[in-house]
């Protein structure tokens, strides 16, 4: 595959990382990590398309329309005509009933689905380092109040994070992802001229194979990552400053 | 469906179909009419959808061809060879560019690319759909998708570009001596 078809993929990789599990991206983002013109060029294409998406979303409709739509499918609704009362017939009542409770069930369970099940912290280790946007078009550390500033200082070991706010995570992050079915919230912040990408979920979503507090480390393409639980959450942090990088700050 | 159900249909997805609707229609009234007759469409036909997971795409997809059905027969669409070949590069605008402009002006400058690409280009930049899904709304291969949210996306930056270029003219130089002493 050359730049130009790299290219020609990668115009269709959404901004935020929603298709970062898509198969047929793999190749070119791979490209786009060892290539650093095509790497700069998927940088600013994604910097483009979400300040796009983000005025494209930030269109309002017009007050009235939700109502009008209710109302207007209210009105819709088919009506039965009116027909003689039939006479008492349990059994074709009791078949309706069986009926009503089967059909409930199955829209319960389509309408709710189950939730995805747990995956292995490894799952969202790899997924940081095949992370081709790093969320450096959005805020930084800097930007995220006290446990941005936190993370900035060079005093911090960031291993011995604690009191993170998940609920103030989701108000506060550089980026929200979706790795393995589950919510992973990423903030950036630079530590002595190299950047950091710490990846945030509930240990609930990603465990398994880590043990509490303990930073194991995987290396791939020049980024290096430390995964640990602590707390109820599940950390990876991933710097292409290398793995001296990471233990400097663990 | 229940009510309860259908709102929270409603509440999930309206915003987001009026906005395409939008685009394509380039006009409130119109896009508002499209949205609900979508919604119509859903509550008199669309509860027979088996996989209630595929209803966003149900949506999007009927709104589509609900606005196909209603365009005028005088209108002629453009056709693709009608069209100027792709550039293969074009500069696209800088992003504190378009972080600068106001939503209205993003949506207006949409609304001028040629419609065979404005539509996948405007459920691209949506976000709630994938390039598969947006292929299966469209009816077209996932091949014609990519190529044309490319080519879309080089009209759209050549159309923000020169509204850019058109309002950073329009802008008076703080240093214009005269222009500062003007009553």
């Amino acid at each position: 595959m050359n730049n130009e078809q790299a290219k020609f993929i990668l115009r269709a990789y959404r901004p935020g990382g929603r298709d970062a599990g898509d198969a047929i991206f793999g190749a070119a983002l791979q490209q786009a990590q060892l290539d650093p013109a095509l790497g700069a060029w998927f940088a600013r294409e994604q910097a483009l398309d979400a300040a796009v998406a983000a005025k494209v979303r930030a269109v309002a409709p017009p007050a009235g329309l939700r109502e009008a739509i209710l109302a207007g499918a209210r009105m819709s609704t088919p009506r039965p005509a009116a027909a003689p009362r039939p006479r008492w017939r349990p059994a074709a009542w009791l078949a309706i009933a069986a009926a009503v409770v089967v059909l409930l069930t199955v829209v319960a369970t389509r309408w709710y689905p189950a939730a995805p099940g747990p995956a292995p912290l490894d799952q969202m280790a790899r997924f940081a380092l095949a992370d081709p946007l790093s969320a450096h078009t959005g805020p930084h550390a800097d930007k995220l109040g006290t446990f941005g500033a936190w993370l900035q200082n060079p005093a911090s070991r960031i291993s011995a994070v604690s009191g993170v706010d998940l609920a103030q995570l989701q108000a506060e992050h550089c980026r929200a992802v979706t790795v393995a079915g589950h919510e992973v919230f990423e903030i950036c912040f630079q530590r002595d001229g190299s950047w950091y990408h710490l990846y945030i979920a509930r240990a609930g979503d990603f465990g398994g194979n880590a043990a509490a507090g303990v930073p194991e480390f995987l290396e791939q393409g020049g980024r290096s990552v430390a995964t640990w639980t602590s707390r109820g959450l599940a950390y990876v942090l991933m710097t292409g400053g290398g793995p001296d990088a990471l233990r400097r700050i663990l | 469906m229940g009510s309860d159900a259908f709102t929270q249909l409603v509440d999930a997805n309206y915003a987001s179909l009026y906005r395409f609707a939008l685009s394509l229609a380039r006009n409130q009234a119109d896009a508002c009419d499209l949205t609900q007759q979508t919604f119509y469409i859903w509550a008199t036909k669309g509860q027979a959808l088996r996989d209630v997971s595929k209803a966003k795409s149900w949506l999007f997809t009927t709104l589509y061809r609900e606005f196909l059905r209603g365009r005028r027969r005088d209108v002629r669409s453009t056709a693709l060879e009608d069209l100027p070949p792709d550039e293969a590069d074009p500069p696209a605008p800088a992003v504190d560019l378009v972080a600068a402009l106001d939503a209205e002006a993003v949506v207006g400058a949409l609304q001028e690319v040629d419609e065979v690409f404005r539509a996948p280009l405007t459920l691209f930049y949506l976000e709630e759909l994938s390039y598969q899904e947006i292929a299966a709304a469209l009816d077209v291969p996932i091949g014609t998708v990519m190529s044309r949210l490319s080519r879309g996306k080089n009209q759209l930056r050549a159309i923000l570009a020169r509204r850019g270029q058109g309002s950073r003219d329009n802008v008076v130089p703080f240093s214009n001596q005269q222009v500062r002493k003007a009553p």
